[in-house]
Protein backbone atom coordinates (compact mmCIF):
# COMPACT_ATOMS: atom_id res chain seq x y z
CA UNK A 1 0.00 0.00 0.00
CA UNK A 2 1.59 3.68 -1.12
CA UNK A 3 2.30 5.88 1.91
CA UNK A 4 2.73 9.09 2.16
CA UNK A 5 4.67 11.55 4.74
CA UNK A 6 2.84 14.94 5.89
CA UNK A 7 5.05 16.66 8.11
CA UNK A 8 6.45 13.55 10.64
CA UNK A 9 3.08 12.11 10.77
CA UNK A 10 2.69 8.76 7.99
CA UNK A 11 -0.85 8.63 6.47
CA UNK A 12 -2.42 7.04 3.46
CA UNK A 13 -4.85 9.51 2.60
CA UNK A 14 -3.53 12.66 1.51
CA UNK A 15 -4.81 15.56 3.69
CA UNK A 16 -4.53 18.92 5.08
CA UNK A 17 -5.79 19.99 8.48
CA UNK A 18 -7.68 23.28 7.87
CA UNK A 19 -8.69 25.81 11.21
CA UNK A 20 -6.84 24.48 13.96
CA UNK A 21 -7.46 24.41 16.83
CA UNK A 22 -10.54 26.44 17.36
CA UNK A 23 -12.06 25.30 14.08
CA UNK A 24 -10.22 21.90 12.50
CA UNK A 25 -11.87 20.63 9.30
CA UNK A 26 -10.27 19.02 7.15
CA UNK A 27 -9.06 19.04 3.41
CA UNK A 28 -8.49 15.33 1.87
CA UNK A 29 -7.13 14.84 -1.86
CA UNK A 30 -8.52 10.96 -2.49
CA UNK A 31 -6.33 9.33 -5.18
CA UNK A 32 -8.14 7.50 -8.42
CA UNK A 33 -10.41 4.74 -6.72
CA UNK A 34 -9.57 5.70 -2.91
CA UNK A 35 -12.21 5.62 -0.64
CA UNK A 36 -12.79 6.89 2.66
CA UNK A 37 -15.07 6.26 5.13
CA UNK A 38 -16.80 9.19 7.39
CA UNK A 39 -19.64 10.18 9.99
CA UNK A 40 -22.90 11.04 8.68
CA UNK A 41 -23.32 14.78 7.58
CA UNK A 42 -20.05 16.07 8.02
CA UNK A 43 -19.01 16.22 4.06
CA UNK A 44 -19.06 20.22 3.70
CA UNK A 45 -17.76 20.15 -0.32
CA UNK A 46 -16.19 17.69 -2.86
CA UNK A 47 -15.03 17.83 -6.26
CA UNK A 48 -17.93 16.67 -8.54
CA UNK A 49 -16.54 13.37 -9.39
CA UNK A 50 -16.70 11.61 -6.04
CA UNK A 51 -19.22 9.38 -5.04
CA UNK A 52 -20.78 8.78 -2.18
CA UNK A 53 -22.66 6.14 -0.65
CA UNK A 54 -24.32 5.27 2.56
CA UNK A 55 -23.72 1.76 4.41
CA UNK A 56 -25.62 0.58 7.23
CA UNK A 57 -22.22 -0.55 8.91
CA UNK A 58 -22.43 -4.20 10.50
CA UNK A 59 -25.44 -5.28 8.77
CA UNK A 60 -28.89 -3.92 8.95
CA UNK A 61 -29.75 -6.01 11.84
CA UNK A 62 -26.86 -4.69 14.36
CA UNK A 63 -27.85 -1.20 12.76
CA UNK A 64 -31.04 -0.91 13.78
CA UNK A 65 -29.71 -2.17 17.60
CA UNK A 66 -26.82 0.42 17.48
CA UNK A 67 -29.42 3.14 16.29
CA UNK A 68 -31.38 2.32 19.68
CA UNK A 69 -28.52 2.95 21.56
CA UNK A 70 -27.91 5.87 19.99
CA UNK A 71 -25.05 5.81 17.99
CA UNK A 72 -24.80 6.16 14.95
CA UNK A 73 -26.20 3.73 12.29
CA UNK A 74 -25.07 5.21 9.35
CA UNK A 75 -21.63 5.92 7.52
CA UNK A 76 -20.86 7.33 4.45
CA UNK A 77 -18.58 5.97 1.75
CA UNK A 78 -16.89 8.67 -0.33
CA UNK A 79 -14.89 7.00 -3.63
CA UNK A 80 -12.75 9.20 -6.19
CA UNK A 81 -13.92 8.27 -9.69
CA UNK A 82 -11.45 7.61 -11.95
CA UNK A 83 -9.50 10.51 -11.32
CA UNK A 84 -8.09 12.11 -7.81
CA UNK A 85 -10.57 14.62 -6.85
CA UNK A 86 -11.03 17.04 -3.29
CA UNK A 87 -12.88 16.49 -0.06
CA UNK A 88 -13.56 19.24 2.62
CA UNK A 89 -14.91 17.05 5.66
CA UNK A 90 -16.41 19.01 8.91
CA UNK A 91 -17.48 17.71 12.21
CA UNK A 92 -20.48 19.29 13.46
CA UNK A 93 -18.58 20.41 17.03
CA UNK A 94 -16.51 23.30 16.65
CA UNK A 95 -13.21 22.12 18.15
CA UNK A 96 -9.77 20.66 17.72
CA UNK A 97 -8.85 17.53 15.39
CA UNK A 98 -6.17 14.85 15.30
CA UNK A 99 -5.00 12.39 12.53
CA UNK A 100 -3.30 9.05 13.75
CA UNK A 101 -1.89 6.21 11.51
CA UNK A 102 -2.96 2.66 12.73
CA UNK A 103 -0.40 0.21 12.14
CA UNK A 104 -2.09 -3.23 12.97
CA UNK A 105 -3.12 -1.88 16.49
CA UNK A 106 -6.03 -0.27 18.40
CA UNK A 107 -7.60 2.71 19.43
CA UNK A 108 -10.46 3.39 21.82
CA UNK A 109 -12.28 6.21 20.95
CA UNK A 110 -14.88 8.43 22.59
CA UNK A 111 -18.18 7.80 20.15
CA UNK A 112 -18.82 10.82 19.07
CA UNK A 113 -15.30 12.05 18.26
CA UNK A 114 -15.29 9.45 15.09
CA UNK A 115 -14.84 11.58 11.90
CA UNK A 116 -13.16 9.19 9.27
CA UNK A 117 -11.00 6.48 8.70
CA UNK A 118 -9.14 4.46 5.44
CA UNK A 119 -10.81 1.53 4.71
CA UNK A 120 -8.30 -0.29 6.30
CA UNK A 121 -9.38 0.85 9.49
CA UNK A 122 -12.71 -1.27 11.28
CA UNK A 123 -15.19 0.71 13.60
CA UNK A 124 -16.77 -1.72 15.99
CA UNK A 125 -19.16 -0.23 17.79
CA UNK A 126 -20.43 -3.00 19.99
CA UNK A 127 -17.50 -2.87 21.69
CA UNK A 128 -18.83 -2.71 25.42
CA UNK A 129 -15.37 -2.50 27.32
CA UNK A 130 -16.18 1.00 28.98
CA UNK A 131 -20.44 0.22 29.16
CA UNK A 132 -20.55 0.11 32.79
CA UNK A 133 -17.67 2.96 33.94
CA UNK A 134 -19.09 5.27 31.74
CA UNK A 135 -23.15 4.78 32.66
CA UNK A 136 -25.36 7.46 33.04
CA UNK A 137 -23.05 9.98 30.84
CA UNK A 138 -24.14 9.66 27.80
CA UNK A 139 -20.89 8.40 26.45
CA UNK A 140 -20.29 5.32 24.10
CA UNK A 141 -17.12 4.05 23.16
CA UNK A 142 -16.10 2.59 20.38
CA UNK A 143 -12.78 0.53 19.09
CA UNK A 144 -10.78 1.37 16.05
CA UNK A 145 -8.78 -1.50 14.37
CA UNK A 146 -6.80 -2.07 11.48
CA UNK A 147 -4.28 -0.41 9.22
CA UNK A 148 -4.64 3.46 7.89
CA UNK A 149 -5.65 6.50 8.96
CA UNK A 150 -7.72 7.54 11.29
CA UNK A 151 -9.61 11.14 12.14
CA UNK A 152 -11.51 12.14 15.57
CA UNK A 153 -12.17 15.79 16.75
CA UNK A 154 -13.48 17.20 19.66
CA UNK A 155 -15.27 20.65 21.19
CA UNK A 156 -12.36 22.27 22.53
CA UNK A 157 -8.97 21.91 21.70
CA UNK A 158 -7.17 18.38 22.20
CA UNK A 159 -4.22 17.66 24.16
CA UNK A 160 -1.62 14.32 23.56
CA UNK A 161 -0.46 13.05 26.43
CA UNK A 162 2.02 9.90 26.42
CA UNK A 163 1.27 7.62 29.27
CA UNK A 164 3.97 5.79 31.09
CA UNK A 165 2.85 4.75 34.03
CA UNK A 166 -0.20 5.90 35.80
CA UNK A 167 -2.27 9.18 35.04
CA UNK A 168 -5.70 10.26 36.00
CA UNK A 169 -8.55 11.72 33.62
CA UNK A 170 -11.98 13.52 34.75
CA UNK A 171 -14.37 10.92 32.39
CA UNK A 172 -16.14 13.57 31.13
CA UNK A 173 -12.60 14.97 29.16
CA UNK A 174 -10.98 11.16 27.47
CA UNK A 175 -10.96 11.48 23.52
CA UNK A 176 -9.03 8.88 22.75
CA UNK A 177 -6.69 5.92 24.00
CA UNK A 178 -3.92 3.41 22.57
CA UNK A 179 -5.38 -0.07 23.64
CA UNK A 180 -2.64 -0.76 24.90
CA UNK A 181 -3.37 0.89 28.20
CA UNK A 182 -5.12 -0.49 30.59
CA UNK A 183 -8.04 1.73 32.33
CA UNK A 184 -10.26 1.77 35.85
CA UNK A 185 -12.31 3.78 37.07
CA UNK A 186 -12.24 5.44 40.36
CA UNK A 187 -13.68 7.66 43.16
CA UNK A 188 -11.50 10.92 43.60
CA UNK A 189 -9.49 10.84 47.02
CA UNK A 190 -10.09 6.76 47.08
CA UNK A 191 -12.05 4.99 48.34
CA UNK A 192 -13.37 7.10 51.15
CA UNK A 193 -16.37 8.58 51.67
CA UNK A 194 -15.37 12.34 52.75
CA UNK A 195 -16.10 15.61 51.77
CA UNK A 196 -13.30 15.17 48.91
CA UNK A 197 -15.33 13.05 47.16
CA UNK A 198 -18.55 14.63 46.78
CA UNK A 199 -17.36 18.14 47.40
CA UNK A 200 -14.45 17.94 45.22
CA UNK A 201 -16.51 18.77 41.84
CA UNK A 202 -14.16 16.06 39.88
CA UNK A 203 -16.85 12.84 40.36
CA UNK A 204 -15.63 10.29 38.75
CA UNK A 205 -12.16 9.63 37.43
CA UNK A 206 -10.43 7.38 35.02
CA UNK A 207 -7.21 5.74 35.84
CA UNK A 208 -4.80 4.51 32.90
CA UNK A 209 -2.26 2.14 33.36
CA UNK A 210 0.57 0.90 31.24
CA UNK A 211 2.22 2.81 28.30
CA UNK A 212 0.55 4.37 25.26
CA UNK A 213 -1.77 7.51 24.32
CA UNK A 214 -3.78 9.12 26.03
CA UNK A 215 -5.71 11.97 23.82
CA UNK A 216 -7.95 14.26 26.27
CA UNK A 217 -10.22 17.63 25.32
CA UNK A 218 -9.47 21.13 26.64
CA UNK A 219 -13.57 21.72 27.07
CA UNK A 220 -17.05 19.80 27.79
CA UNK A 221 -20.22 20.51 26.00
CA UNK A 222 -22.22 19.55 28.73
CA UNK A 223 -21.76 22.67 31.05
CA UNK A 224 -21.86 24.84 28.18
CA UNK A 225 -25.36 23.49 27.14
CA UNK A 226 -25.98 23.91 31.03
CA UNK A 227 -25.11 27.16 31.06
CA UNK A 228 -27.14 28.00 28.13
CA UNK A 229 -29.97 26.48 29.04
CA UNK A 230 -30.68 28.93 32.29
CA UNK A 231 -30.81 31.76 29.91
CA UNK A 232 -34.34 29.51 28.30
CA UNK A 233 -37.56 31.27 28.82
CA UNK A 234 -39.45 29.47 31.50
CA UNK A 235 -43.12 29.39 31.51
CA UNK A 236 -45.08 31.57 33.92
CA UNK A 237 -46.94 29.39 35.90
CA UNK A 238 -47.60 31.48 39.08
CA UNK B 1 6.25 25.90 39.38
CA UNK B 2 5.72 26.00 36.01
CA UNK B 3 2.52 27.30 34.26
CA UNK B 4 2.19 26.43 30.55
CA UNK B 5 -1.16 27.74 28.54
CA UNK B 6 -2.31 25.41 26.14
CA UNK B 7 -4.25 25.98 23.51
CA UNK B 8 -5.07 29.97 23.76
CA UNK B 9 -7.25 31.34 23.43
CA UNK B 10 -10.50 30.22 22.49
CA UNK B 11 -10.22 26.91 24.34
CA UNK B 12 -7.30 27.81 26.91
CA UNK B 13 -5.82 25.23 29.70
CA UNK B 14 -3.05 25.37 32.07
CA UNK B 15 -0.82 22.52 32.01
CA UNK B 16 0.99 22.67 35.86
CA UNK B 17 4.29 21.26 36.37
CA UNK B 18 5.17 21.33 40.24
CA UNK B 19 7.33 19.85 42.23
CA UNK B 20 7.62 17.94 45.59
CA UNK B 21 6.16 20.22 48.41
CA UNK B 22 4.49 22.62 46.15
CA UNK B 23 1.06 23.22 46.06
CA UNK B 24 -1.93 24.53 43.84
CA UNK B 25 -5.36 25.34 44.77
CA UNK B 26 -8.32 25.42 42.30
CA UNK B 27 -11.86 26.15 41.91
CA UNK B 28 -13.73 22.65 42.42
CA UNK B 29 -14.43 20.99 39.09
CA UNK B 30 -11.01 22.55 37.12
CA UNK B 31 -9.31 19.30 37.12
CA UNK B 32 -9.02 17.62 33.81
CA UNK B 33 -6.10 15.40 34.26
CA UNK B 34 -3.02 14.88 36.79
CA UNK B 35 -0.26 12.71 37.50
CA UNK B 36 -1.81 9.08 39.40
CA UNK B 37 0.06 10.10 43.00
CA UNK B 38 -1.19 13.52 42.94
CA UNK B 39 -3.63 14.12 45.86
CA UNK B 40 -6.17 16.22 45.91
CA UNK B 41 -8.17 17.78 49.40
CA UNK B 42 -11.10 19.74 49.12
CA UNK B 43 -12.32 22.40 51.51
CA UNK B 44 -14.87 24.93 51.79
CA UNK B 45 -14.96 28.20 51.32
CA UNK B 46 -17.15 30.86 52.78
CA UNK B 47 -18.27 32.88 50.36
CA UNK B 48 -20.08 36.36 50.51
CA UNK B 49 -19.39 36.52 54.29
CA UNK B 50 -22.44 34.21 55.07
CA UNK B 51 -21.00 30.64 55.93
CA UNK B 52 -22.15 27.60 57.41
CA UNK B 53 -21.89 24.49 55.76
CA UNK B 54 -25.88 23.91 54.45
CA UNK B 55 -25.46 27.48 52.79
CA UNK B 56 -22.43 26.00 51.42
CA UNK B 57 -24.68 23.08 50.08
CA UNK B 58 -27.35 24.81 49.16
CA UNK B 59 -25.05 26.72 47.17
CA UNK B 60 -23.37 23.75 45.83
CA UNK B 61 -26.37 22.98 43.99
CA UNK B 62 -27.79 26.62 42.89
CA UNK B 63 -24.78 25.97 40.73
CA UNK B 64 -22.07 27.30 42.42
CA UNK B 65 -18.84 26.50 43.05
CA UNK B 66 -18.12 26.85 46.79
CA UNK B 67 -15.51 24.00 47.21
CA UNK B 68 -11.82 24.01 46.44
CA UNK B 69 -9.50 21.77 45.78
CA UNK B 70 -5.84 21.79 46.67
CA UNK B 71 -3.36 20.02 44.75
CA UNK B 72 0.09 18.39 46.06
CA UNK B 73 2.18 16.19 44.25
CA UNK B 74 4.34 13.05 45.40
CA UNK B 75 7.42 12.70 45.67
CA UNK B 76 9.02 12.91 42.56
CA UNK B 77 6.65 16.32 41.37
CA UNK B 78 3.52 15.56 39.13
CA UNK B 79 1.83 17.98 36.13
CA UNK B 80 -1.80 18.78 36.75
CA UNK B 81 -4.30 20.03 33.97
CA UNK B 82 -6.74 22.65 35.16
CA UNK B 83 -9.42 24.38 32.90
CA UNK B 84 -12.65 26.04 33.12
CA UNK B 85 -15.99 25.57 31.81
CA UNK B 86 -16.77 28.86 29.36
CA UNK B 87 -15.32 29.54 26.18
CA UNK B 88 -12.19 31.84 26.50
CA UNK B 89 -8.60 32.29 27.67
CA UNK B 90 -6.80 31.81 30.82
CA UNK B 91 -4.15 34.72 31.83
CA UNK B 92 -1.28 33.55 34.62
CA UNK B 93 0.64 35.92 36.33
CA UNK B 94 2.27 36.43 39.31
CA UNK B 95 1.21 38.87 42.27
CA UNK B 96 2.85 40.32 44.93
CA UNK B 97 0.11 42.09 46.84
CA UNK B 98 -3.84 42.09 46.64
CA UNK B 99 -5.86 41.25 44.10
CA UNK B 100 -9.63 40.99 43.00
CA UNK B 101 -10.99 38.63 40.91
CA UNK B 102 -14.37 38.19 39.63
CA UNK B 103 -15.57 35.13 41.14
CA UNK B 104 -16.44 33.41 37.83
CA UNK B 105 -13.13 34.04 36.81
CA UNK B 106 -11.06 32.33 39.76
CA UNK B 107 -9.47 29.04 38.01
CA UNK B 108 -6.22 28.80 40.77
CA UNK B 109 -3.49 30.25 42.66
CA UNK B 110 -0.26 28.97 44.71
CA UNK B 111 -1.22 27.66 47.91
CA UNK B 112 0.96 30.72 49.09
CA UNK B 113 -1.89 32.92 48.29
CA UNK B 114 -4.58 33.36 51.09
CA UNK B 115 -8.03 32.94 49.12
CA UNK B 116 -10.92 35.01 50.90
CA UNK B 117 -14.15 34.43 49.11
CA UNK B 118 -16.14 36.66 51.35
CA UNK B 119 -15.00 39.80 50.30
CA UNK B 120 -17.11 42.53 50.80
CA UNK B 121 -15.69 45.18 48.68
CA UNK B 122 -18.44 45.78 45.97
CA UNK B 123 -21.67 44.58 48.26
CA UNK B 124 -23.50 47.30 48.48
CA UNK B 125 -23.47 48.19 44.99
CA UNK B 126 -23.84 45.03 43.39
CA UNK B 127 -26.46 43.25 45.41
CA UNK B 128 -29.36 41.53 43.24
CA UNK B 129 -26.25 40.56 41.05
CA UNK B 130 -24.87 37.01 41.59
CA UNK B 131 -21.52 37.97 41.08
CA UNK B 132 -19.01 37.29 44.15
CA UNK B 133 -15.61 38.56 44.37
CA UNK B 134 -12.50 36.61 45.60
CA UNK B 135 -9.86 38.11 47.63
CA UNK B 136 -6.60 37.25 46.97
CA UNK B 137 -3.50 38.18 48.94
CA UNK B 138 0.38 36.92 48.96
CA UNK B 139 2.92 36.05 46.56
CA UNK B 140 2.52 33.70 43.81
CA UNK B 141 1.26 32.92 41.04
CA UNK B 142 -2.72 33.17 40.07
CA UNK B 143 -4.54 31.72 36.92
CA UNK B 144 -8.43 33.51 35.77
CA UNK B 145 -9.74 32.77 32.87
CA UNK B 146 -11.92 35.13 30.95
CA UNK B 147 -14.96 34.45 28.29
CA UNK B 148 -13.30 35.75 25.14
CA UNK B 149 -10.21 37.31 24.76
CA UNK B 150 -8.41 38.94 28.25
CA UNK B 151 -6.69 42.59 27.72
CA UNK B 152 -4.84 44.63 30.17
CA UNK B 153 -5.77 48.38 31.29
CA UNK B 154 -2.92 50.03 32.55
CA UNK B 155 -5.41 52.49 34.81
CA UNK B 156 -2.72 55.97 35.57
CA UNK B 157 -5.32 58.09 37.09
CA UNK B 158 -9.53 57.04 36.21
CA UNK B 159 -10.73 54.44 34.00
CA UNK B 160 -14.51 53.08 33.08
CA UNK B 161 -15.42 49.59 33.13
CA UNK B 162 -18.72 47.75 32.40
CA UNK B 163 -18.90 45.56 35.68
CA UNK B 164 -19.65 42.56 33.36
CA UNK B 165 -16.24 42.95 31.87
CA UNK B 166 -14.45 43.24 34.88
CA UNK B 167 -11.81 39.84 34.94
CA UNK B 168 -9.70 40.99 37.96
CA UNK B 169 -8.03 44.09 39.17
CA UNK B 170 -4.96 45.41 42.04
CA UNK B 171 -6.23 46.37 45.02
CA UNK B 172 -3.83 49.17 44.98
CA UNK B 173 -6.73 50.82 42.59
CA UNK B 174 -9.82 52.73 44.15
CA UNK B 175 -13.25 51.59 42.63
CA UNK B 176 -16.36 52.82 43.02
CA UNK B 177 -19.62 51.85 41.08
CA UNK B 178 -22.07 53.44 38.97
CA UNK B 179 -25.29 53.56 37.06
CA UNK B 180 -22.91 54.03 33.10
CA UNK B 181 -25.14 56.88 31.86
CA UNK B 182 -26.16 58.89 34.77
CA UNK B 183 -29.85 58.07 34.79
CA UNK B 184 -31.88 55.02 34.98
CA UNK B 185 -32.78 55.53 31.39
CA UNK B 186 -30.13 54.81 29.81
CA UNK B 187 -28.81 52.13 32.47
CA UNK B 188 -31.67 50.28 31.45
CA UNK B 189 -32.37 51.14 27.65
CA UNK B 190 -28.91 52.02 26.75
CA UNK B 191 -27.83 48.50 27.48
CA UNK B 192 -25.11 49.81 30.03
CA UNK B 193 -25.66 48.70 33.16
CA UNK B 194 -23.18 49.38 35.77
CA UNK B 195 -19.78 50.72 35.13
CA UNK B 196 -17.11 50.38 37.82
CA UNK B 197 -14.72 53.37 37.90
CA UNK B 198 -11.37 52.91 38.86
CA UNK B 199 -8.86 55.45 40.29
CA UNK B 200 -4.88 55.70 40.79
CA UNK B 201 -2.59 53.67 39.87
CA UNK B 202 -2.49 49.41 39.12
CA UNK B 203 -3.91 47.34 36.33
CA UNK B 204 -7.47 45.93 35.54
CA UNK B 205 -8.02 42.42 33.45
CA UNK B 206 -10.88 43.12 31.39
CA UNK B 207 -12.96 40.29 28.49
CA UNK B 208 -13.92 40.79 25.64
CA UNK B 209 -17.22 39.81 26.05
CA UNK B 210 -20.32 39.48 28.53
CA UNK B 211 -20.94 36.06 29.40
CA UNK B 212 -24.52 37.26 30.34
CA UNK B 213 -25.21 39.17 27.17
CA UNK B 214 -24.38 36.28 25.27
CA UNK B 215 -26.83 34.15 27.35
CA UNK B 216 -29.15 36.59 26.69
CA UNK B 217 -28.83 36.55 23.29
CA UNK B 218 -29.51 33.06 22.73
CA UNK B 219 -32.66 33.35 25.01
CA UNK B 220 -34.72 33.76 22.17
CA UNK B 221 -33.95 30.73 20.02
CA UNK B 222 -33.84 28.17 23.06
CA UNK B 223 -37.48 26.31 23.70
CA UNK B 224 -39.63 27.38 27.15
CA UNK B 225 -39.48 25.04 29.80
Amino acid sequence: METNMTESQQSEIKYEMIGKPDYAMIKMTLKANQTVQVEPSAMAAMDTNIQMKTKAKGGLFAGVKRMLSSESFFMNEFTAQNSSGELYISPALPGDMDHVYLNNNTIILQGSAFVASSMGVTINSQFQGLKGLFNGEGFFFIQATGTGDLFFNTYGGILEIPVDGDYIVDNGYIVAFDSTLQYETQVIGGLKLGLTTFMSGEGIVCKFSGKGRLWIQTRQLAPYIGWAWTFAPRKNNS
Amino acid sequence: MNIELLHRPANAVAKITMSSGEKIISEAGAMIAMSEDMSVVTSKYAKGGSGGFLKGIKRLFAGENFFMNRFSPGPNGGELYLGTSSMGDLMTRKIDGEFIVQGGSFVACEDTIDVDASWQGFKSLFSGESTFWVKLSGTGQVIVNSFGAIYEVDVNDTYTVDTGHIVAFEETLDFSVRKAGGSWISAIFGGEGLVCEFNGKGKVYCQSHNQNNFGYSLAPMLKEV
